[in-house]
């Protein structure tokens, strides 16, 4: 599989960005985020149908307040993804980042401001230092921010005497209440403000672009006079500014900032980090990937969990359902790729 | 053959482990006490099915995420199946056991006829055992275990050695034959040492893929089943903590992550060091917490060693060659 991908990764970014230039309307109706489109629609229906209770005010603004945090948590595992790595670490950034801004707003009575730059520098420097360790020690990601996700988490717990912060300026967790027009919170035009500026980022930037061909094919990349290494730390940079910014959420909704709300090491984040990027096209090899189908995947999976929870079926197998979705959804790309590349042969 | 035994990549941590027994004991005598070396040695035997399960699919250079989702399903079956439907122990621990296989054959066959890497097709039956785990305890424990298991779970039969040592030890040499003595164990070297190099030679890569996945699932499966035993109920959070453990161990025994090099006895001394520090911050009344903190910098500090090694190795063979 992944020499295929490493082929097609530097050009494969195209079928998002120029949808009509082979093929037309057939590439886009067989592409990720048209499935994810079409999903979400017969699902929304066939909740909305057996339980009249999920097109209620109430329940689609828990949705939207839910998958934003969600949509973030799959972002920052995203930008990751697209050097070819991974970062397990992405719960354990979030939750340190979160605690880091309650103790600046709790201890230092902050306003909410300085209180969520501080939190999203902490993730900015957590996830460079993920960035620095692997560069330099040419080490895969996986291992390193498997011990890393270790460390954080534990000296988060050390230092916090695993409290919580509950002195959470008003100003902040009014904003995880607030309704606008009755339905829509915050935190998604939050979230639609940061997939808006990843686009920008990675479709019109030289920062963006070389970023993607790092990832891509690191060789021709440094030949070509991009300094892969670089990228890749600023990769890992802003993976952990974008966990930060998603355990921000998730403080200013509850009102306070737990240690626990990401699990065990944060490991609670890792399902919904790649459930994600990877239903919405995002390739694992790296190279290439989709904000939007990021997006709605995030959003497709926020919509089967709020459904099955709100229909009562079983709410202790929502993991299981989780599971079989990842796996239906790689097989499904699977055998989607292996379609198109034998029609190209064809 | 000829290389030295101060250079395998086991000695370094016999070092770390005997230096540590020595400067603890000494600083806190209780620590070599006999009940303080039979809670130690729960602890590693536990740990060690933990780490082997891990340690044969790195071998193949792959990775299973779902070792302690695997551990959790076997431990809540084999309570379930004694409390709910009374089945004798012996009989419970084989299907549970067979759990596991099979849990582990479902993992290799797809990551060997899918393709996809393991990483994915792990994560996703991680959260489906679990989902699995939680669908039937309703993350309720099985209280009900018979009084035989809780105390082969925690006696010992040759004071201070506890019974669970004895299958700990006997997968350890069990898996030291098959690795480094039967052709099966050399083909899954081969495969992750160089799995183009081996499919060429004649190894049946998908097979070798599947078997060693297999042999995860049933090493994952009784750790789960031992720690009924030892914690005296079929808790459904078995197997929630392994992760870490479980790459840690075999990282600090000098197992390369790429496939093809993994010690039997590295990773047994790297779950000792484990459970010697956790049992030091306890004795000497550090914060537990920093466990995890600990943990992580050993995985940081083994990779290091382990890459270091890999680089001086290769410089070694460039210059050999000029």
């Amino acid at each position: 599989m992944s020499d295929t991908s490493q082929d097609r990764a530097p050009e494969g970014d195209d079928s998002q960005t120029r949808p009509s230039a082979m093929g037309g309307p057939l590439r886009f109706l067989l592409s990720n985020e048209f499935g994810l489109i079409v999903l979400v629609l017969l699902f929304g229906i066939l909740f909305s149908t057996l339980s009249p209770a999920f097109l209620s005010k109430f329940s689609l603004y828990a949705l939207g307040r839910t998958s934003a945090v969600n949509i973030m948590i799959g972002f920052s595992m995203m930008v990751v993804i697209i050097t070819g790595g991974l970062n397990l670490s992405v719960g354990a950034i979030g939750v340190g980042a979160a605690m880091f801004g309650g103790w600046l707003m709790q201890a230092f009575g902050m306003p909410w401001v300085p209180g969520v730059i501080g939190g999203l520098a902490m993730g900015a420097a957590l996830g460079a230092l993920n960035g620095v360790i692997i560069v330099r020690s040419g080490l895969h990601s996986f291992i390193i921010t498997l011990a890393t996700m270790s460390i954080f988490f534990g000296v988060m717990i050390y230092l916090t005497r695993a409290e919580s912060y509950r002195e959470i300026s008003p100003a902040f967790t009014s904003y995880g209440r607030m309704k606008i027009l009755g339905v829509i919170s915050p935190l998604l035009l939050v979230t639609f403000a940061v997939a808006i500026m990843l686009s920008v980022l990675f479709r019109f930037t030289a920062l963006g672009r070389e970023m993607l061909v790092a990832g891509a094919n690191a060789r021709a990349a440094e030949i070509s006079g991009i300094r892969v290494n670089r990228m890749i730390t600023y990769c890992h940079m802003l993976s952990g500014i974008l966990a930060g910014v998603a355990g921000l959420m998730l403080v200013s909704r509850t009102g306070a900032a737990i240690p626990s709300m990401a699990g065990q090491l944060g490991q609670d984040w890792l399902l919904p980090a790649f459930l994600g990027p990877v239903l919405g096209g995002t390739l694992l090899t790296g190279g290439r990937l989709s904000v939007l189908g990021t997006l709605l995947g995030s959003f497709l999976v926020t919509m089967l969990t709020t459904g099955l929870l709100l229909m009562q079926v079983g709410a202790f197998w929502i993991q299981t359902y989780l599971g079989l979705l990842l796996l239906a959804a790689v097989l499904i790309d699977l055998a989607r790729r292996s379609y198109l590349e034998r029609r190209k042969l064809l | 053959m000829n290389q030295k035994f101060w250079q395998s990549e086991w000695f370094g941590p016999l070092l770390i482990t005997v230096t540590a027994i020595v400067i603890v004991s000494s600083l806190n005598p209780s620590f070599l006490s006999p009940f303080n070396i039979q809670i130690l040695l729960l602890a590693i035997s536990v740990n060690a099915m933990i780490a082997f399960s891990q340690m044969i699919i790195i071998a193949i250079g792959q990775m299973n995420l779902s070792v302690g989702a695997i551990g959790g399903m076997a431990a809540i079956s084999f309570g379930g199946m004694m409390e709910v439907w009374g089945i004798p122990w012996p009989i419970a621990a084989v299907l549970s056991l067979s759990i596991g296989l099979l849990a582990g054959i479902a993992n290799g066959a797809l990551c060997a006829y899918t393709g996809i890497s393991a990483f994915v097709i792990t994560l996703a039956s991680l959260s489906i055992f679990k989902g699995i785990n939680l669908g039937i305890t309703e993350a309720q424990p099985f209280y009900d275990i018979p009084d035989t298991v809780k105390s082969l779970g925690n006696d010992t039969f040759l004071h201070p050695l506890p019974w669970l040592v004895l299958p700990a030890v006997a997968a350890a040499v069990l898996l030291w034959y098959l690795l480094f003595r039967l052709p099966l164990g050399r083909a899954i070297l081969a495969v992750g040492g160089n799995e183009h190099a081996a499919a060429l030679s004649g190894i049946s890569v998908p097979r070798i893929v599947i078997v060693a996945h297999a042999i995860s699932g049933l090493l994952a499966a009784l750790a789960g089943i031992m720690l009924v035993g030892r914690l005296q109920i079929g808790q459904p959070t078995i197997g929630d903590d392994w992760l870490i453990l479980s790459f840690a161990a075999p990282v600090i025994g000098g197992a390369i992550l790429t496939g093809g090099h993994v010690s039997v006895a590295g990773t047994f001394l790297g779950v000792a060091i484990v459970a010697i520090i956790t049992q030091v911050l306890v004795l000497f009344s550090i914060d537990p917490f920093l466990v995890q903190v600990v943990l992580g910098g050993l995985i940081l500090w083994a990779v290091g060693i382990n890459r270091y090694r890999e680089v001086r190795a290769h410089r070694k063979i460039a210059a050999g060659a000029i």
